[in-house]
C-alpha cells in the first residue's frame, strides 16, 4: 500500500499521531509494505494465528507488566516482560514492534499506533501471502481460543467467527475455551468449519478411544508434512467439566510420540508438525521429552516469540493472542529435511493494514443485531484497564468494587487468572463491548459461597501451584486469581501448599477458623451446598455494565494488593508510566 | 477443591491457627507408605531403585481425584517378573494393587483406576523373579482447577 499525504492526514486524525511533532517521518516508518516485507523462502509457507479470544474487530491489548517465573524457569520464553523482554529480543522501545510486543509507553504508543487485530486485516494479510506464494505452498493454521469470550463470539456462540475462518482459508485448527460452547453446540461448530480439527490428547473416558483425527497429513510444496494436534490438556479442569463430559484430555505425551513415530515411519512423512494449544512453558518441556518434532506451533499462554526457540532440533513459536499477529515460517524442506527456515511475526496493525473488504462486510453483517446494545457508552476511564499481569489487574480490581457494591456485605471478590481481554485507555469511553472483552463467557454467574479462611487459603495454595510449579507439566498456563478486598504475601520458590506466607482481608489477618463470604465467578461450577441460599446468581458483565454506567468515571488504584518475597515484581505504574492515569477534574 | 477434599485435609490436622511450613505434608503419612511397603514386599522403601524400565503412566493434573487412570508397563519379559505394587503415597491407606505375573500375560502390562485424596506421589513395583525390585513414581496433582 502506497500512502499519499491524504492517507497520511487521515491516518494521523485516526491516531493521533498529528500529536507529534514530525507525523509524516512517524508513519512513513511503517506502511503496509514495511510490516509485510519478507523474503519468502523455499517450498513451503506455514501461516498461524492463536488465541484470537474472538476479537473479530480490531482492539487495544498491552502484553503484560509481569510474568512472574517459578523457580528454575527464569529468563525463558513465556517468563520475559516490559523492558526485559524488549533487551532480550533487541527491540527498540517506542517502535511499533515494542508496542506490539510489550506493555512499555503504552497508554502513549496506542495513541501513536493505534488499534491492534480486526478480523478483516488478519484475512488481508493471510490472503496477500496466499496469492504471492500460491495455495499450493501454504497451510493456514489456528491454535484454538478463537471462537468466544467477546459478544460477538458468545452472542453468535462461535458461528460468527467460523464463518469468518471459513471465509479466510484456515485448513487446520486445534481448540480450548471453544469447547466451552458444550459438546453438542462445539461439534455443530466443526460440522460448519472448513478448516480440518485435529486432535491427539482428546479421548473417551472411559475406553481411551480418540474422538478426533489426531494428525493430519498434507502436501505442501511437493513434500509431506504430518501435523499433530494437542488441545489445551487441562480443559477439564480450568473450565466446568460439564462441557465436556464424557471426554478425557491431558498432554498425552506418550501416546503422542507413537504418533510421531507413525507418521515419520509410516507415512514416511518430511517434517513434523505440532499445532498446540499447550502453552509455550508446556511446550518446551514438551520438546524435551517427545523425540522427532521439527515444528512446534504453540498457543494458550499469550506469548510472543519474535525470533523462534529451539529445545534440540525441535523449533518452537508462538504468535501472540487476540488477532495481534499472524505468523510467518517460510520452510525450505526436501527428503525429510528441513534445510533453511525464515520466520516473523507480522503485527496486524490495523491503521497501517488495509482491510479485506469480503471479511468486513462478514464481520459487519453478524455484528449487525448487535451494534447499538454494544456500542453504548457508559462511563469514561480515568485509568488504563487492562488484564494480564501474574497476581493483579486493574480490570479486576474493578469486578471486585462492582460485585461488592452489588452484594452487600461480600467479604471477598475472586476473579479469574484468565489472559485474554482489552485494554481500555485512559480517557477512553467505557462501552458495554469492553465489558464483554473482559467477560463474556458461557457461564458467567457470579456465586456467593461461605469459606473458612483455612479452605481459602487451601484453594489459593491450589492455584499458585498450577501457576509456579517448577515443571511445567503440573501448570495450567493461567496467571493466578486475583483477589479483592485481600492482601497477600507469596514467595514463590516455596514447597507446594506453602507459598502464600501471610495474608490479609480487609486490613484483617486472615483468620483461619472464621467464615467468610465469597463471590466467585469463571472457575467450575460451585457445589449447590456450597452456596449461601438467599444471593442470586447473576451474569458477571450484568453487574460491572451496571456499576460502570452508574460511577460513570472509573477510577481504580494501581497499585497491586500482592507482595511478592522472592522476585521481581514490578508495579504497572512504573511499566506504563504516569499517562495510566487520566483524572477529569470534576 | 470439593467438599470431601477439605474433609480429609482437616483430617489430616490443618487446624493451626498460623500457617506452619510443613502442615500439608503431615510426616506420618510418609511411614504409612513405608509400613505398608515393609508388610506387602518384606523390604524396605529405601531398598528399591526407580528405574527407567518400569514404564508408569499417570496424567500430572488428576481431571478428577476420584479416579485417576493408571498403567503400568515394562519391556522386561514377562517370564523374569513375579509381580507389581502400586501405593499412593499420601492416600489414607497407600496400597493399592498386587498384581501376580504368569507368561500367559504374554506382556508386563496393567491398566487401572485409582482414587486419590489429595496430590500424592504414584509408585509402581515389581519384582522380578531373582528377587530384585524397581520401581516408577511419578507426582499426580489433584487440584481445584480453575484458571484460563
Amino acid at each position: 500500500m502506497q500512502l499519499t499525504r491524504r492517507d497520511f492526514l487521515e491516518l494521523a486524525i485516526i491516531t493521533g499521531a498529528y500529536l507529534s511533532a514530525d507525523p509524516v517521518s512517524a508513519l512513513a516508518k511503517m506502511k503496509a509494505e514495511d510490516i509485510m516485507s519478507f523474503k519468502s523462502l523455499g517450498n513451503v509457507t506455514l501461516l498461524f494465528t492463536t488465541d484470537l479470544h474472538a476479537h473479530l474487530r480490531p482492539l487495544y491489548f498491552s502484553e503484560p507488566v509481569n510474568l512472574v517465573p517459578p523457580k528454575g524457569l527464569e529468563g525463558i520464553p513465556g517468563y520475559v516482560a516490559g523492558k526485559d523482554f524488549l533487551k532480550m529480543y533487541r527491540i527498540k522501545p517506542d517502535t511499533l514492534e515494542a508496542y506490539f510486543a510489550s506493555c512499555v509507553n503504552f497508554p502513549e504508543l496506542a495513541e501513536k499506533f493505534g488499534k491492534m487485530g480486526g478480523g478483516e486485516h488478519i484475512t488481508w494479510i493471510i490472503k496477500s501471502i496466499v496469492n504471492e506464494r500460491g495455495k499450493d505452498k501454504v497451510l493456514v493454521l489456528d491454535g484454538g481460543d478463537t471462537w468466544v469470550t467477546t459478544a460477538i463470539g458468545l452472542f453468535t456462540e462461535g458461528k460468527a467467527v467460523v464463518d469468518w475462518m471459513n471465509y479466510t482459508g484456515y485448513d487446520l485448527m486445534v481448540a480450548h475455551w471453544d469447547f466451552t460452547l458444550g459438546k453438542e453446540k462445539f461439534l455443530q461448530r466443526l460440522k460448519e468449519l472448513k478448516a480440518e480439527f485435529i486432535s491427539q490428547n482428546v479421548v473417551d473416558a472411559d475406553f481411551g478411544d480418540l474422538i478426533f483425527k489426531p494428525y493430519s497429513i498434507r502436501e505442501v510444496g511437493g513434500v509431506k508434512l504430518g501435523i499433530i494436534g494437542n488441545s489445551f490438556p487441562f480443559t477439564p479442569i480450568a473450565n466446568p467439566r460439564e462441557f465436556v463430559e464424557g471426554w478425557s484430555f491431558g498432554v498425552r505425551e506418550e501416546q503422542m510420540q507413537k504418533f510421531v513415530d507413525e507418521l515419520r515411519n509410516k507415512h514416511k512423512v518430511d517434517a513434523v508438525i505440532l499445532l498446540s494449544h499447550d502453552g509455550l512453558p508446556l511446550d518446551i518441556a514438551l520438546a524435551k521429552k517427545v523425540k522427532g518434532i521439527d515444528i512446534i506451533i504453540s498457543g494458550h499462554t499469550h506469548d510472543v516469540t519474535p525470533k523462534p526457540y529451539f529445545v534440540g532440533n525441535t523449533m518452537i513459536v508462538i504468535a501472540g493472542s487476540h488477532g495481534k499477529y499472524v505468523g510467518r515460517l517460510d520452510l525450505d524442506i526436501k527428503n525429510g529435511k528441513i534445510r533453511d527456515y525464515r520466520f516473523k511475526l507480522i503485527p496486524v496493525a490495523s491503521n497501517l493494514i488495509p482491510a479485506d473488504k469480503g471479511a468486513k462486510e462478514l464481520i459487519d453483517k453478524w455484528y449487525k443485531p448487535y451494534e447499538d446494545k454494544l456500542k453504548e457508552e457508559i462511563g469514561v476511564a480515568e485509568v488504563l484497564i487492562y488484564k494480564r499481569d501474574t497476581f493483579f489487574s486493574t480490570f479486576d480490581r474493578l469486578v471486585g468494587m462492582a460485585i461488592a457494591d452489588y452484594y452487600h456485605g461480600v467479604d471477598i471478590v475472586t476473579s479469574p487468572g484468565y489472559r485474554w481481554g482489552t485494554t481500555i485507555l485512559p480517557g477512553q469511553k467505557i462501552t458495554v463491548e469492553h465489558i464483554y472483552d473482559f467477560t463474556a463467557i458461557t457461564y458467567p454467574n457470579v456465586y456467593i459461597m461461605k469459606r473458612t479462611g483455612e479452605q481459602l487459603k487451601a484453594v489459593w495454595e491450589d492455584v499458585a501451584d498450577n501457576v509456579f510449579n517448577p515443571d511445567p507439566f503440573y501448570q495450567q498456563g493461567g496467571d493466578m486469581s486475583r483477589l479483592y478486598n485481600v492482601e497477600y504475601e507469596i514467595e514463590i520458590g516455596a514447597k507446594q501448599g506453602q507459598r502464600i506466607k501471610r495474608a490479609w482481608v480487609k486490613g484483617k489477618e486472615l483468620d483461619p477458623k472464621k467464615e467468610y463470604l465469597v463471590a466467585v465467578y469463571g472457575g467450575p461450577t460451585p457445589p449447590p451446598e456450597s452456596l449461601v441460599p438467599d444471593a442470586k446468581p447473576v451474569p458477571v458483565y450484568d453487574i460491572v455494565i451496571d456499576y460502570v454506567r452508574k460511577k460513570k468515571h472509573i477510577y481504580v488504584d494501581p497499585t497491586p494488593n500482592v507482595k511478592v518475597l522472592d522476585a521481581k515484581y514490578t508495579s504497572p505504574l512504573e511499566a506504563f508510566g504516569k499517562g495510566m492515569i487520566r483524572r477529569i477534574k470534576a | 477443591m470439593d467438599r470431601r477434599r477439605f474433609l480429609l485435609l482437616s483430617a489430616l490436622g490443618i487446624a493451626g491457627l498460623t500457617f506452619v511450613p510443613g502442615i500439608f505434608r503431615p510426616s506420618f503419612a510418609s511411614s504409612k507408605l513405608e509400613e505398608d511397603i515393609q508388610k506387602r514386599l518384606g523390604v524396605s522403601l529405601s531398598q528399591i531403585k526407580e528405574s527407567a524400565d518400569v514404564k508408569l503412566q499417570a496424567p500430572t493434573i488428576a481431571e478428577s481425584g476420584a479416579n485417576v487412570p493408571v498403567s503400568v508397563e515394562s519391556d522386561i519379559p514377562v517370564e523374569k517378573v513375579d509381580s507389581l505394587w502400586i501405593f499412593v503415597d499420601n492416600n489414607p491407606s497407600p496400597w493399592i494393587a498386587d498384581v501376580k505375573f504368569t507368561p500367559m500375560n504374554g506382556k508386563v502390562y496393567f491398566a487401572t483406576r485409582i482414587k486419590m485424596g489429595q496430590t500424592s506421589n504414584v509408585r509402581a513395583i515389581l519384582k522380578l523373579k531373582d528377587g530384585s525390585f524397581l520401581m516408577a513414581a511419578k507426582e499426580v496433582k489433584v487440584t481445584v482447577g480453575g484458571c484460563g
